[in-house]
């Protein structure tokens, strides 16, 4: 398989907002959790795209049924999956009715690693749509590092002059104060529970 | 009017104060009950395509991939922008053009088909010289036991001992005013 960039999905949103919100590109899905990888670009697109994102499953779909779904409505962004994997006549097929695929709306084809092969093989047109826009999903940040945690704990730590171990002992005989930073504090320490 | 014992017909006295304030605490509690909010994931990912569009705008740089952090936990995500207490500027902080800076935190609980909002803290310190020095919008888990002094929701204007009753926001219409109207005024 060529190498290809891996990308979080509020990067590859932002590669179709840059573009003016048409076009097409292609994600290869995590092994490990792909549902939940799906959701996530969805949300993702949502929120950078500002416009809904629906999902389509290529595989049971017939011609008349996903050019329909494709085009109503026309404008949204429409992630095309390919589940665990089309056959290389579902892709023949696919090339074949490519025109009707076209839309103003942006299209995501989420990709099995299979597929890569198969697409370039037996639907070059659409391959060609995509052009070198194929991404590897990538982690999307923002999850706070071991680091970033044990800092924040010490700066509440310094600031409110108490250990971790105290605020939860108020925290249990419900004597801490009710403000954010200490929530916050719960949290991080693991102890949602009191909160 | 108050009489001179303070008890007149707009009851003008401390305890009617606090009963007020209560009753304001109560409204702020029913209108969070039923505030919902996405899932915690959508709500960090508007935070952050909200932050990439403004700072895609500005002069300053500032990289919401890399300042905007979640943790989660018992249900609970916490989804913090710079330090937990403002103490002076950090790299961790949201810089703008002006001069000011901005840190928040907030803790979402994660509810059937979305999310409720359990506390927030939006710390917003202008630029040196200016007064008040900064603003921050407070939501506190829970009612305090004096709601006169300190209404579950607030403003600090400036100072930290005073709390200014602040109605319920969602994350994004905080930004809004931040972004829009106190950044807009300095």
């Amino acid at each position: 398989m060529p190498e290809f960039s891996t990308q979080p999905f509020f990067e590859v949103a932002r590669r179709l907002e840059i573009r003016g919100e048409t076009g097409w590109l292609a994600v290869l899905a995590p092994v490990t959790d792909p549902t939940a990888a799906l959701d996530q670009l969805q949300t993702e697109l949502q929120s950078i795209l500002q416009k809904p994102a629906r999902v389509i499953q290529l595989e049971p779909s017939t011609f008349e049924e996903l050019s329909g779904d494709l085009h109503q409505p026309d404008d949204d962004a429409v992630i095309l999956s390919s589940g665990t994997g089309l056959a290389q006549e579902k892709w023949r097929s696919l090339d074949v009715m490519r025109s009707a695929l076209e839309r103003s709306g942006p299209v995501i084809l989420w990709l099995s690693p299979g597929d890569v092969a198969n697409l370039t093989e037996h639907a070059p047109n659409i391959r060609s749509f995509i052009g070198g826009s194929i991404f590897l999903a990538g982690p999307d940040g923002g999850i706070m590092t071991e680091t970033e945690r044990q800092e924040r704990l010490t700066e509440l730590s310094q600031h409110f002059r108490l250990t971790g171990e105290e605020v939860v002992r108020k925290a249990e005989a419900k004597e801490l104060p009710l403000e954010p930073e200490f929530v916050e504090w719960l949290v991080l320490m693991g102890r949602g529970d009191l909160v | 009017m108050a009489g001179p014992d303070g008890t007149g017909r707009f009851g003008v006295t401390v305890e009617r104060a606090r009963q007020r304030a209560v009753a304001l605490d109560s409204n702020t509690d029913r209108q969070l009950a039923e505030h919902r909010l996405d899932a915690p994931g959508k709500v960090f990912s508007e935070i952050r395509a909200f932050l990439l569009r403004r700072a895609g705008g500005m002069a300053t740089r500032n990289d919401p991939y890399q300042l905007l952090k979640f943790r989660q936990e018992h249900g609970l995500e916490v989804i913090v922008l710079g330090p937990p207490v403002d103490k002076g500027p950090t790299p961790q902080h949201f810089h703008f053009d002006s001069g000011a800076r901005l840190s928040f935190g907030l803790t979402l609980r994660e509810v059937e088909r979305g999310s409720q909002v359990v506390s927030f803290r939006y710390h917003y310190a202008f630029p040196d010289g200016r007064s008040p020095h900064f603003l921050r919008f407070d939501l506190n888990d829970g009612p305090h036991t004096d709601p006169l002094a300190e209404p579950r929701c607030h403003l600090h204007p400036g100072i930290d001992d005073v709390r200014i009753p602040f109605s319920v926001h969602n994350p994004i219409e905080i930004l809004d005013r931040i972004f829009f109207v106190l950044e807009r005024a300095t």
